[in-house]
Order: C-alpha cells, then structure tokens, then sequence
C-alpha cells in the first residue's frame, strides 16, 4: 500500500480520516500496519500490502 | 445480511484463480466508456475482480483504486497488474460501506457486481456510497445482469422479464467442484427505479446483451 493512499482512505464506517500505525515498509510501500480510525478508534489490518476495510462485522472468517 | 455478502465473499475466495483466468479481456462497453473520458485524477474499479477494468483506467487516471470483497481475487489483480505494467492501490471493502473520502474519485467503473449485494437496502445503499466518492464533474459506468439474458429464459416469471428475481448462478471449478454465487437479476424497469432511488443522477441508461448500463453522475442537488 502507498502511504499516499491515506489521503483518500478513510474509516467504511463513519468516513473520518484513518491514521497508519506500526507501518513497516518495502520499497516505500506499506506492507502491514493498521489504519486506525481517528474518530471512532476501530482498527483494520493491512495484510501483505493490502488494507482490509471490511466492516468488523465482515471480518470474520477473512482467511489469515 | 452480511451471511449473504459473507457467501459470495467465501465463494470468490475459492474460486479466485479459475475465475480470473476466465475472464481476461474487458468488455466493449466499458472500454468505449473509459475511451470518451477525460483525463482523471483519481479512478475506481469497484468489484476489480483481476482488474481487467482497472487496467483500461490506468491510462485514464493518475492512480486507480482497486476494490473488491474477496482478497483472493484482489491478488489475482495485483498479479495482473505486475506483469502488465500497469499501477493499482489494491482495498479489500464492502460496495455499501466504501472506505473512500467523499468526492475523492473522478471515473468510476461498478460493473457486474451491484446484483451480487443481497438486499434492495444494501444495493440502493452501494449506489448511495459510489454517489458519495464521486467528485463533482465526475461519471460512473453501472452494469448489472439483466433479466433479459437468455440465460434466464427458464427462470423469469413471465415472458417479459418485468420482474426482477433473486437466484444462485453455479460456477463450475476445473476439478468439477460446483460453487453458488448469489444474484439479484434486475428487471431493466427496476434497475432504473434503484437509480431513481440513490443519490446518483443518471445521465444514459441501456439495456444490451444481457446486462443493464448506466452512466451516472453525483447529484449536483447534493449539500
């Protein structure tokens, strides 16, 4: 994930914006790291490079 | 309702590396559509699948975002996009609750993917979303199946395909596995009644081989 992405991502939820923790990168990509929410704290997962933004209720059962 | 969306999820997961195989080459409408487009900053291919529709908005936009419910078919896009040379920023996201800032996308394609969502709530909510991420000035292309494909000759209640219907479409894997995919088949009528319903304004609406089209544009209307 490009860390510019951050500018157009946000939080599926309420549309705020998200902040990118614990980011370890690759050739300037983010390969994990959690986006955060920065109004209602929920957090999504970035997995080998891809966000998942899935709702929380949606995220059951994601394969690992 | 989030088992219905669930199912199609774990379906395509399962599925991902047959179906995209399958489904190499985009379609006529969509390229006509990307071609008359002017250069934009920001374009979305919402339900990527391989990203065969990502590919063509890459030539238009300065970056395209890539979405998709099932991861597995997000990396079938990202494998495409490697070895074709072309970027993505891949999001796995529900099409009702996009993770997208509002007015952020310039060109958008939704196709063949709205009929998987498996309410008329979550379906006029989807359109709502994409309505949301579109930017003032900026279109989208819609497609869903329609009941007019022949495809579901046998399965319309009447001779017409006035009605929309809910059904399962099987998916055959090479191994002979069969695996159910969730559809809503729209009635052409009330593909635009759903249209009508969202915050999207429509600027042409279609019905070709099968499939309902619209292109559509944000509600100027909108606060």
């Amino acid at each position: 994930m490009k860390e510019s992405l951050l500018e157009i991502l946000c939080c599926p939820l309420d549309k705020h914006d998200l902040e990118l923790e614990d980011a370890e990168y690759e050739e300037n990509e983010v390969v994990s790291g959690t986006l955060i929410c920065t109004e209602c704290g929920e957090r999504y997962p970035i997995e080998d490079g891809i966000p998942n933004l899935l709702p929380p209720d949606m995220r059951e059962g994601t394969p690992a | 309702m989030n088992e219905g969306r669930d199912d199609v999820r774990a379906t395509y997961d399962r599925i991902a590396t047959h179906f995209a195989a399958t489904r190499e080459h985009p379609w006529p409408e969509v390229e006509t559509f990307v071609a008359d487009a002017d250069p934009a900053g920001a374009g979305l291919d919402l339900g990527c699948g391989n990203c065969r529709h990502a590919e063509l908005l890459a030539e238009r936009a300065d970056r395209v975002l890539a979405v998709d419910l099932s991861r597995g078919l997000l990396e079938t896009g990202r494998d495409r996009a490697g070895e074709r040379g072309f970027g993505i920023d891949p999001i796995q996201a529900d099409a009702s609750a996009l993770p997208i800032a509002s007015r952020a996308v310039n060109l958008a394609t939704y196709v063949a993917t709205l009929h998987h969502l498996p309410s008329r709530a979550a379906r006029i909510g989807s359109l709502d979303e994409l309505a949301r991420a579109l930017a003032p000035g900026g279109r989208a292309l819609v497609s869903v199946w329609a009941t007019t494909h022949d495809k579901f000759a046998n399965e319309r209640g009447d001779e017409a395909g006035e009605e929309g219907f809910d059904t399962t479409v099987d998916w055959t894997l090479p191994d002979g596995t069969v695996v159910g995919r969730f559809y809503h088949i729209y009635a052409p009528a009330e593909f635009e009644a759903d249209l009508a319903e969202s915050s999207l304004a429509v600027e042409e609406v279609w019905t070709a081989k099968g499939n309902c089209y619209a292109v559509v544009t944000p509600e100027q209307k909108r606060p």
